[in-house]
């Protein structure tokens, strides 16, 4: 019983990872309905800004935090403004975008690469390691802050888009960009702002997923494949279906893990997406056909 | 110039992945992600039958292009549901999978050791043990897959193939079900990247599944884009500059631990630039 | 006029040093490693290491030795391109490769070519046929030093955590097979496909049967990730491994603990390569070192005139005579498949530094540090 709630509490850990990243990933998909593959590599930009700001300039936690996240969102503004915008312009296939995509992260993470090294880098020591208890489940501190921050993201990102003009105009704009652009409404410079702010929040999972285990230019990709596989379970665009397919993606592997074996984690999480893909296309909390 | 000749198998190799990739993405519209799939099935199927079962390397080819014929009808029945993005998505998973299953299923693949002592191929008693010869058999079977990609695509096969492609609905307008024909060509192409394997198997007489990755299909799409959409001497043009171009920056005087990111560069603002500037390829037809 | 500067020296190096006046015959070592890309750090490693055994030699050799280096990345499509172009461009006597997937692709061409191939590799195959030798301490040497330790200590339940790569898979097949008919358990057996960061659930899992001890064969990161996850789930000291530990870049993580390695390179030539370099050796550095001079004592000693070079089966011949020749591994012997047999040893991490159990003198320098 003990093992199930620590395996219980693993798979919250890695679900609100998951998550988040297919919140911020859904927010832009919901908005401009492509997948953009370099979203993950705002992760990576975030977490080496961090890491960078805190190693290298001996920059405080409270300063690092911020420009880290800063400076992923801002990458992400500029990248939406140069390439993906006028690709839109001229009403590009989200297949042709997809693939600009791609080559943006190859990009991104060989510059990384050639800036930081290719290899993996731990951002927390050895004499930091430190973990609680509860009952019989052993959490660390960035776990804890991994699932705060995770609720926080959902919670912000509903008041935005439901609460405020901001989220009306740019759910107007997911409903037929054109028809919002006639209605006078500046379609280009409110997905600017959306690419900021999921570049943005996607930067933040990228420092807390870097203080969680460390830091690699090629970390982005993976999770946001699994990021894509948590938001396609759970409804693409809709960001609580974000938030409940990163978690079920979690409890599935976690699962998986547990009783067939830890080398089959990634079959067993692209085998459920092809069953929802098969049989739910439109997700958990999707409405009808695409 | 055993250098070249080994350049012009791995030449031949990818020649055959990229015509088969082009017959999918190219004449067909559909943007796949799982040839590195069939090509790892191809390939271990012949490295598993010529050394566990003492099979010649033909049957064993035969085989595995069975295999992945049987594979290509199970997943494309899955991926026949989507188009555009989602399709690539999807059978970006079954690449996942089968690069999975190739690292997981020790019993069967021998895992991350891969198989050793993988035999040349041999008709009666000559043996393709010299490269030259190996060449030979490799540049006969890319020969092979051109002519009936060139027939696939001339035929009335092939235009109802870019009917699809361009509008599913006046294809089905005309009496054709598009379903048995892109499932049709699915198989085909799936076969032929399966061949690719087994001639790759045999060639390094040794395989192990790193070559299987989601990475190497990215590199076939790049491929493709950058030679041509729907067209053979596209994707053969593309597999020379793509397959020359690391060799060409080893006679370079880039630093090495430069050289390779500055490589993936170059492959990422190409896909990136020839999107705004050249969408279906330098010799393309089509725009995906 | 212009030419005179060049004569003279010319005719200056003829006088001093007559040894290499007349012209040696060129024995070609060529090395296939990654020297870009994600493992570009061995592939570094190696370069420098060979570099510095040629660099070491003595001057009155029969024959001239030279380095060529290939990049393959590390993939097993380039391998065979840089192997084809050792072999036949630069006409190579012998190669040298690391990895398993790498010696896999080199070890069937150098046969049918007829060229030396050494590789730094665990899976055993790689040194099918005449011409194909390994140098790296065989799974089952390190299995069979581990087993009789846990055997010594009295442990009876061991949980293994490992990585699905080549060489620590080599290693789990070959500790279930030696545990056989002990009386030692393994309680559960994970396998964490490369790439994965997050091992919670597995070590949840290993640590439910609750194991004397934990046997984790990771590359660093995850080595030191595994170790960090372990340490948070309340796992304490009760870890060991093999190689791990000495491979990896913060060893102050294992303070305290014992671990099974290959032979450690002598502290003299670390210090020395890192004066040198200003980088510690990796993985595979001393093995590239002693690798080049078992090359050359197999040439000078098959080499009857010092104007032919000996044929590689003559050298080949001479290569399986080598017998405790004292290398910077420790003593190393050739056996009759051609892997260079390296005793394996019981290692603790001591200030995070590997001190061998056995030799208590060793631990007072770093004590007194």
């Amino acid at each position: 019983m003990d093992l199930f709630f620590q395996v219980f509490v693993n798979s919250l850990v890695i679900g609100s990872l998951y998550g988040a990243i297919a919140m911020s990933f859904a927010l832009a998909y919901r908005t401009t309905r492509f997948f953009n593959l370099a979203h993950g590599s705002m992760a990576a930009i975030g977490g080496y800004t961090f890491f960078w700001m805190r190693d290298s300039l001996g920059a405080d936690f409270i300063i690092s935090l911020p420009v880290g996240i800063l400076v992923a969102g801002v990458a992400g503004f500029l990248i939406d403004r140069f390439i993906y915008a006028p690709q839109r312009q001229r009403k590009a296939s989200s297949t042709v975008l997809l693939v600009v995509s791609l080559g943006v992260v190859t990009v991104i993470e060989a510059v990384l690469s050639m800036v930081f090294g290719p290899q993996f880098r731990p951002l927390v020591t050895a004499e930091h390691i430190s973990s609680f208890q509860i009952g019989p489940v052993f959490i660390t501190q960035v776990q804890v802050w991994i699932i705060a921050v995770n609720l926080l993201i959902f919670v912000g990102l509903i008041a935005l888009l439901y609460k405020s003009k901001f989220g009306r105009m740019i759910r107007a704009i997911a409903d037929d960009c054109d028809v919002a652009r006639t209605l006078g409404i500046r379609t280009d410079y409110y997905i600017g702002i959306v690419f900021f702010i999921a570049a943005a929040l996607a930067g933040f999972v990228g420092i807390l997923n870097g203080l969680d285990t460390g830091l690699q230019p090629t970390m982005g990709f993976y999770l946001l494949l699994k990021g894509i596989v948590a938001s396609i379970i759970g409804g693409v665009g809709s960001i609580p279906g974000a938030l409940l397919g990163g978690f079920l993606l979690a409890v599935v592997e976690n699962a998986g893990v547990f009783t067939i074996g830890s080398e089959w984690r990634d079959a067993i999480a692209f085998v459920l997406l092809l069953v929802f893909l098969a049989f739910r296309p439109q997700g958990i909390l999707g409405k009808g056909k695409e | 110039m055993d250098y070249l000749i080994n350049l012009s198998i791995l030449f031949s190799i990818y020649g055959i992945l990229a015509i088969s990739l082009n017959l999918l993405i190219g004449y067909t519209g559909l943007v796949s992600l799982a040839q590195a799939a069939f090509y790892g099935i191809g390939a271990y199927a012949a490295a598993l039958l010529m050394t566990k079962a003492h099979m010649g390397f033909f049957p064993a080819m035969l085989c595995g292009m069975g295999l992945s014929a049987c594979a290509a009808l199970v997943i494309g029945m899955v991926l026949s549901k989507f188009r555009g993005d989602y399709y690539m998505i999807a059978s970006a998973g079954c690449t996942m999978i089968v690069y999975n299953v190739l690292m997981s299923w020790r019993e069967v693949t021998n895992g991350a050791i891969g198989i050793f002592g993988v035999p040349r191929p041999a008709i009666g008693d000559f043996v393709f043990t010299s490269n030259l010869a190996f060449l030979g058999l490799a540049a006969a079977f890319l020969v092979l897959v051109m002519l009936a990609a060139h027939l696939i695509a001339s035929s009335s096969f092939g235009r109802v193939l870019k009917t699809i492609r361009e509008d599913e609905d006046v294809a089905r307008i005309f009496g054709y079900r598009p379903l048995h024909y892109k499932m049709l060509i699915f198989v085909i192409s799936a076969m032929m990247a399966s061949m690719a394997g087994s001639l790759f198997a045999v060639y390094l007489m040794f395989i192990d599944p790193s070559t299987f990755k989601l990475v190497e299909n990215v590199f076939l799409l790049a491929i493709i884009i950058l030679g041509g959409l729907a067209d053979n001497r596209g994707a053969l043009l593309g597999t020379l500059i793509l397959i020359g171009l690391p060799e060409l920056l080893r006679f370079t005087g880039f630093p090495t631990e430069i050289a390779a990111q500055m490589q993936k560069v170059i492959y990422g603002l190409l896909l990136i630039v020839l999107m705004f500037l050249r969408p279906q390829g330098i010799l393309g037809k089509f725009r995906i | 006029m212009k030419q005179f500067p060049v004569i003279f020296v010319a005719a200056l190096a003829v006088l001093t040093f007559p040894a290499f006046a007349a012209d040696k015959p060129v024995v070609k070592i060529g090395v296939t490693a990654p020297l870009t890309g994600d493992n570009a750090h061995l592939g570094d490693g190696l370069k420098n290491g060979m570099s510095m055994a040629k660099e070491d030699l003595r001057a009155d050799t029969k024959y001239d030795y030279q380095l060529v280096f290939e990049d393959d990345g590390m993939e097993a499509k380039r391998t065979a391109a840089t192997t084809g172009k050792l072999i036949n461009v630069d006409k190579v006597d012998a190669i040298m490769s690391i990895s398993s997937g790498t010696g896999g692709v080199v070890s069937p061409i150098a046969e049918s070519s007829k060229v030396i191939h050494f590789g730094l590799a665990s899976a055993q195959s790689v040194a099918d046929g005449d011409y194909n030798f390994i140098h790296w301490t065989p799974p089952s040497e390190e299995v069979r030093t581990l087993v009789s330790t846990l055997e010594k200590k009295g442990i009876k339940t061991i949980a293994l955590l490992g990585l699905n790569q080549q060489g620590f898979m080599a290693i789990r097949d070959e500790i279930l097979k030696q545990i056989e008919g002990k009386n030692i358990k393994v309680t559960s057996d994970q396998i964490i496909n490369p790439g994965e960061k997050d091992f919670r659930t597995a070590i949840a899992k290993a640590k439910a049967d609750n194991p004397d001890l934990y046997v984790v064969t990771f590359f660093s990161p995850e080595i030191e990730i595994v170790t960090k996850q372990m340490r948070e789930a309340g796992i304490k000291d009760n870890i060991t491994s093999i190689e791990a530990f000495g491979l990896s870049s913060e060893p102050a993580l294992f303070n305290g603990m014992w671990y099974v390695d290959a032979a450690i390179a002598e502290s003299d030539f670390n210090e020395k390569f890192t004066a040198k370099y200003s980088k510690a050796p990796t993985f595979g550095t001393p093995n590239s070192y002693d690798v080049f001079n078992m090359l050359v004592n197999a040439y000078e000693a098959a080499g009857t005139d010092s104007n032919v070079k000996p044929s590689h089966e003559d050298v080949v011949k001479k290569l399986h005579e080598i017998k405790d020749y004292d290398g910077v591994l420790g003593s190393l012997t050739v056996d009759e498949k051609g892997v260079v047999l390296s005793p394996a040893a019981v290692i603790v991490m001591k200030d995070g530094k590997p001190v061998s159990e056995n030799a208590p003198e060793a631990v007072e320098p770093a004590a007194a540090q």
